[in-house]
Formats: structure tokens, C-alpha cells, sequence
């Protein structure tokens, strides 16, 4: 069975999404809330003398940020059931305390697997996370499997 | 803290296991400190009305925890990439291992690859992954 989409979905990226600005306060929650306790990423006084010289994000931050109302108005959805299949992130530069970060996606691919409990159809979308200086943070490739 | 050191690294060699015990109210900060504010993730009863066993962590929160075993052992700065499939349901309220393998290393880029997963106490592996890793 062939998925059946429109083929102008893939590629075409997203309306960019609103800045969100990083606090230190943010990051120390996130750290709070994920376990992590290294000085460097909760401490000013140890961020200070660290190699970034500031309180930076722990990587996995990189993953937290939404793409907004737009999402499901590009991203196609096979079925009622969806759920979070995996993701594949590239970790470019550090997110600091006092980035604002914004988000531009497109769908990268659409395909169909059939595994033991039938048919499965996985939406992959590409997400290039940027600071305000337009540096690339990080790379997201974020699988969605749904159940048609 | 001990970060690491590329020299020092064999095939092999393994990242944890951290066992931790992954309380529901760590998953319930999670997800409201994260935007994911939603039964699935919060709520037993909520969860079953959507037809889950009970609340489930976030696959972002599993990654993150594997991201920050990586990180303890590396060193800040050091992960490239991190690939992660959830294949199985992550129930809070139990325990967890987060674990780690090195299975090749690059002299000339100085990087290692990982194999990581996230697993029951039961032994389960209920998220899988690969990361590339720079090493000092």
C-alpha cells in the first residue's frame, strides 16, 4: 500500500517560530528537572571560569523547543494514533543564557513499514535550531510514527 | 568529575549503568518545565483514557537522561550527535538503567561512537541509540 500525500509537503519549511529567550533560571530548571547537576550548566561562578565563560545549556535543552500552531498545518497525520518514534539530533554550538532561540522545519520524508503489529507510517521532520546570531544549535530529525 | 580522555579509551570500554529510580513527580516537572504539559505524561487516569497502562515519560525526557550520561562522560562540549529510537513504553515509578558502550574509535578525528540504551530493571531495552563523541 502506498502512502498517499501531497509531495509538495516535503521541503517546504515552516513559518520560522517566535524567538523564545533562554534565562539562566530556564537552563537551571531544565538541569533540575533532567538530573544534572555539573556546576557549569547551574553555577555562574564555575560557568564563569569554564570554557564558555557563561551558563550554557546542557545539550539535550536543544530538543525542547516547540514549533508551534503552524506544526500540524504542514505535517500530515496518517490515522488517529501518533506517537513520538525517535529522534536524531546533531549538536552544533552551546545554547547560552540569554540566546533567543527560533526554529525552522520542513518534512524531510514520509514512508511506510510494516512490522509485527501492522502498518506504520513515519513522518520525519528536519529542524534547524538557530540562536540570534543565526548560528545553527543544533540539527533535529524528529520520527513520528502513525497508525493508519 | 571525571571527564574522559581519548587516549585512555578502549572498544569496549562502557558509560554507566547509572540505575536511577524515575519517580512520577520527575516526570510530571519534566513535562510541565518542558512544554508538555499533557495526561499522557502527568496523569495515570488521563493516560488510560488515551488507552496507555499509565503516565509514561517523554521520549525527550529518556533522551535527555541518556544525553546526560553521555555528557558526565565526555565532558561538556564533547557530544556531536545522538540518535535515539524509543521502542518501548518508559514507566515512571520503577526503576531505570542508563547505560553505554564504546564501539569504534576515530585517531584521526579523535571521536568515539556509542552505543547507548535506556533499560528496565528487568533488563529491557526500551530506548536504543547511537552517539559520536569528541574526545580531548
Amino acid at each position: 500500500m502506498a502512502v498517499d500525500y501531497d509531495p509538495a509537503l516535503i521541503g517546504r519549511v515552516f513559518e520560522v517560530t517566535d524567538p523564545v529567550s533562554v534565562s539562566a533560571e530556564a537552563i537551571g530548571k531544565y538541569c533540575a528537572a533532567i538530573g544534572e547537576t555539573n556546576p557549569l550548566y547551574i553555577e555562574e561562578a564555575a560557568a564563569k571560569r569554564g570554557p564558555y565563560r557563561t551558563i550554557v545549556a546542557p545539550p539535550s535543552f536543544a530538543v525542547t523547543f516547540r514549533n508551534g500552531r503552524h506544526f500540524f498545518t504542514h505535517v500530515p497525520r496518517f490515522g488517529s494514533a501518533g506517537f513520538d518514534a525517535g529522534k536524531d539530533v546533531e549538536f552544533v554550538t552551546p545554547i547560552r543564557a540569554g540566546d533567543k532561540i527560533t526554529l525552522s522545519s520542513h518534512v524531510k520524508e514520509i514512508y511506510e513499514k510494516t512490522g509485527r503489529s501492522g502498518s506504520m507510517v513515519f513522518v520525519v521532520v528536519r529542524s534547524t535550531v538557530r540562536n540570534q546570531n543565526g548560528e545553527v544549535v543544533a540539527h533535529i530529525d524528529h520520527r513520528f510514527m502513525n497508525r493508519p | 568529575m571525571s571527564i574522559t580522555k581519548f587516549d585512555a579509551v578502549n572498544i569496549g570500554d562502557t558509560l554507566g549503568p547509572q540505575e536511577i529510580f524515575l519517580s512520577k513527580d520527575q516526570v510530571r516537572t519534566y513535562a510541565r518545565t518542558c512544554g508538555m504539559d499533557v495526561p499522557r505524561f502527568t496523569d495515570d487516569e488521563g493516560a488510560r483514557s488515551e488507552g496507555l497502562p499509565g503516565m509514561i515519560t517523554p521520549g525527550n525526557m529518556s533522551m535527555g537522561l541518556l544525553a546526560t550520561l553521555i555528557d558526565g562522560w565526555a565532558g561538556p562540549g564533547g557530544l556531536r550527535r545522538l540518535g535515539t529510537t524509543f521502542r518501548g513504553l518508559v514507566l515512571p515509578g520503577r526503576t531505570i538503567r542508563l547505560c553505554g558502550a564504546v564501539t569504534q574509535k576515530d585517531e584521526a578525528a579523535r571521536t568515539v561512537e556509542l552505543d547507548v540504551w535506556l533499560e528496565s530493571d528487568e533488563g529491557e531495552r526500551l530506548v536504543v541509540g547511537t552517539a559520536s563523541v569528541e574526545l580531548k
